[in-house]
């Protein structure tokens, strides 16, 4: 497959798992605004901009007593998050670059993957958040999530099972990668910070990972922060634990077509394997679990790098032709 | 809906109704059908073929548009109808020209006996910008320059002229196919009942066209689109073909030549391209040869194509047989080359670049419509009774300071065909695209992009300038 078709669908992947990441969060967020004490709105958005690794448009973060001024600052981050264009990471920005890396390797996608995306694209499209907030911005969110997941059951039920296919995943994979070590992270900086976290800052953290059923089946219906993070890293039962997402892009990496750059295809398979490695085997007996997780965000950057190195821009000396 | 107020005028053909209001006879389906449906139902039929452009994304781009990067082209849910005898004359008339004009190409970049023997005039072939002194001497796979070719029609009431030829890189086939598509899904029983001839395998046929194409020795060849990349304006036709034709949809800076061979970077190395539907103008083509500025092409790749190892359709330098002075001789050409009379007439037009020709137009202007040779898509024209005179007055300087550069022709009564304008069926003026595919023989899908001009009175059919398009059924027998 041409490079630049697969690095199209690479990004295309990326930026919807993004996309859908961060409506996930915006909906468990806007739900709290509904009934939950300023403290723990304070602790959502400090979880949610540390993911991010972005400042605020309304400067620090502080806890502000009032709910007047809670309300009104989080319809500002909310608008930051979600329509600001000129935010890379806004659910805005993650649609539109999705689908404008699909409208570059429309050819390579089935036709109902398209439709069903520029759906997405269209419905979003000049819409505010005025528009959002006063009625129910929770319903957006989920709409959107709901939206992205349709994309991918029609991608599983329709594309071809072609490179392109791998590439689309692989992206999907290290995004998920980063953002759940990101968020696991954010989690326990935000907990630190925070005074008085209650329990549902963590059932939050479970709900968002289709996980809290499994929880209290597995664990009881009290929440242990330690618990839930295991859970959340090393059960590959659950769809989007750590070890399952890397074990699925360890699997598409080993389907990929023999790269051009052998060195780097190969350091990219071991690096995979050290980020599994550290999640299901380092992970139970590790306390520092925040330096773990920096470590593999960090090798999660380095294994972009080295996938675009094998596949995408490898240098052009010496590569056989066939 | 009725047609009481459906305006007809003598001067103007009418492609649904004869002169007495009475509708033709391979329209009387269609007719029918719609004296049978309210306003509101093909209100709702024209929503739902404007609104599947929308949600498959059918876009152009148009240059110096600053309103955002995608414009969906207007549409018009009533199809124009063809019948197959109309169509019949149309194919051989085509089917001649296109030979005619691939002979001329390999004429004047060979021996040039058109020229010698006085039938076209030395000046206009090499004073013509199109006209690639690099391509002097080659030989075109199979002799065929052109292998796409997309030629605007039109009809008056002295019957169909060529318009133009687009022998470069002509656009608006998927337009066709999306237009067919829509107007099907929307029409479904007289669809059926009419018995239209399918256009849905254009993409096969292309295939097979660039397949017979490949350079010798090629036995399952690798076709790749080179398209200028995603802020073309026919960047979705370029997408869409490649899918259709499963071809690689390629960029300048995916491909590289390596020893007179053309590759493509895969993501599991490099791999040898053997035919190259290029959608990119031949000034782009290759830096080496034509601008060193581009981006947009690749080094190196004329080389290929010269030493046969790669095949570029269209050849380049093809420009030189669609251009606007050129086109006044290819009733010539047919005469020359093939000992026939043209089928399809051409536009009568003035050749400023000939003393009478530029003194006819500069004391007519007010009645004829005058083009810059070198422009394409309706850019940079005139039409005279249109103009205001102090508009007049500075054409004609410029192509008194140029006369070379212009051409004038009379202003067509264009045909009109009913079209659902605000509620209501009025007549619009249309022109029509088919597309001559040529490999190893021509083939034409029967149908073509139809250009409308949405706005009333406006004769000016092109996307850019505020045009749509509607679906063209060619029936069966």
């Amino acid at each position: 497959m041409l490079s630049r078709s697969a690095e199209g669908l690479y990004w295309m992947g990326r930026y919807l798992e993004r996309a859908q990441h961060l409506s996930r969060l915006l909906r468990l967020q806007t739900e709290a605004l509904v009934d939950r004490p300023v403290g723990e709105i304070h602790f959502g958005w400090l979880r949610v901009y540390g993911t991010l690794h972005r400042q605020p448009p309304v400067g620090s973060l502080e806890l502000l007593a009032q709910d007047d001024y809670t309300l009104a600052d989080s319809y500002t981050l909310a608008d930051d998050l979600t329509f600001e264009p000129t935010n890379s990471d806004s659910v805005w920005s993650g649609i539109s670059n999705g689908r404008e890396n699909a409208r570059h390797v429309r050819h390579c996608l089935s036709a109902e993957m398209w439709t069903c995306l520029n759906r997405t694209y269209l419905r979003i499209q000049g819409m505010t958040i005025q528009d959002i907030w006063a009625a129910s911005p929770e319903r957006f969110y989920a709409e959107t999530v709901a939206d992205i997941d349709t994309f991918a059951g029609v991608a599983a039920a329709t594309m071809y099972r072609d490179e392109g296919w791998r590439f689309l995943n692989l992206g999907r994979a290290i995004e998920r990668v980063q953002l759940s070590s990101a968020l696991l992270h954010a989690q326990i900086v935000a907990a630190e910070l925070t005074h008085d976290v209650s329990e549902v800052a963590w059932t939050g953290l479970l709900r968002l990972y289709h996980a809290l059923e499994v929880y209290d089946r597995t664990y009881g219906l009290t929440v242990e922060p330690r618990q839930a993070l295991d859970l959340l890293a090393t059960d590959a039962r659950l769809p989007d634990s750590l070890a399952r997402t890397l074990h699925r892009l360890s699997a598409e990496l080993t389907d990929t077509a023999a790269s051009p750059d052998t060195q780097a295809a190969g350091a990219a398979h071991r690096l995979v394997g050290r980020m599994s490695a550290l999640v299901n085997y380092a992970w139970l007996d590790q306390d520092d679990l925040k330096a773990l997780l920096q470590q593999l965000t960090a090798h999660g950057r380095d294994l972009h790098d080295l996938v675009t190195a094998s596949f995408f821009n490898y240098p052009l000396h010496d590569v056989p032709a066939r | 809906m009725d047609f009481r107020k459906y305006e007809l005028d003598a001067h103007i053909y009418d492609e649904m109704f004869h002169s007495d209001g009475s509708a033709r006879s391979h329209y009387q389906g269609l007719h029918q059908a719609l004296a049978s449906t309210s306003a509101a139902d093909l209100g709702d039929i024209q929503e739902q073929v404007t609104g599947s452009f929308s949600s498959e994304g059918i876009s152009f781009k148009v240059y110096g548009d600053e309103e955002g990067d995608e414009r969906i082209i207007p549409v018009d849910c009533l199809p124009r109808v063809l019948s197959a005898g109309e169509w019949r004359e149309l194919e051989t008339g085509l089917t001649q020209r296109l030979k005619a004009l691939n002979l001329f190409l390999a004429d004047v970049y060979g021996p040039a006996r058109i020229v010698q023997d006085g039938v076209i005039p030395v000046d206009v072939v090499r004073g013509c910008p199109q006209y690639r002194i690099e391509m002097r001497g080659f030989e075109a796979p199979h002799g065929v320059w052109v292998a796409i070719c997309g030629t605007d029609l039109v009809r008056t009431n002295e019957g169909f002229k060529v318009l133009e030829d687009n022998l470069r890189v002509p656009s608006g086939v998927a337009y066709m196919l999306a237009n067919r598509k829509a107007v099907k899904a929307s029409f479904r029983r007289l669809y059926r009942a009419s018995r239209v001839q399918e256009v849905e395998h254009y993409g096969q046929v292309l295939r097979t066209t660039l397949e017979e194409l490949s350079p010798a020795g090629t036995s399952d060849p690798t076709i790749a689109l080179l398209t200028p990349g995603v802020f073309n304006s026919a960047f979705y036709e370029h997408m869409f073909l490649a899918g259709q034709i499963g071809a690689e949809l390629v960029e300048g800076r995916d491909l590289l030549v390596d020893d007179g061979v053309v590759y493509m970077r895969t993501t599991a190395g490099l791999r040898r391209v053997d035919v190259v539907y290029r959608r990119i103008d031949d000034d782009f083509i290759d830096p080496v040869v034509f601008r060193e500025d581009s981006l947009l092409g690749v080094p190196g790749i004329m080389h290929a194509c010269q030493q046969g190892n790669v095949t570029l359709a269209n050849a380049p330098g093809t420009g030189v047989a669609d251009d606007k002075s050129v086109y006044a001789y290819v009733p010539d050409m047919i005469r020359y080359y093939l000992a026939e009379e043209p089928v399809i007439a051409n536009v009568e037009t003035y050749l400023c670049r000939n003393p009478e020709g530029l003194e006819y137009t500069l004391d007519n202007l007010a009645n004829l419509v005058v083009k810059r040779v070198g422009e394409s898509g309706g850019y940079g024209m005139l039409i005279g009774p249109h103009a205001t005179p102090a508009e007049r007055t500075e054409y004609a300087e410029q192509v008194r300071a140029n006369p070379a550069d212009f051409i004038s022709q009379p202003v067509l009564a264009l045909s009109r065909a009913p079209c659902l304008i605000d509620g209501r069926i009025e007549p619009r003026h249309v022109d029509l695209r088919p597309f001559v595919l040529h490999g190893r023989e021509t083939r034409i899908v029967p149908g073509a992009f139809c250009r409308v001009a949405l706005r009333r009175g406006s004769l000016v059919v092109n996307s850019s300038q505020g045009g749509g398009g509607k679906d063209l059924w060619v029936l069966e027998n």
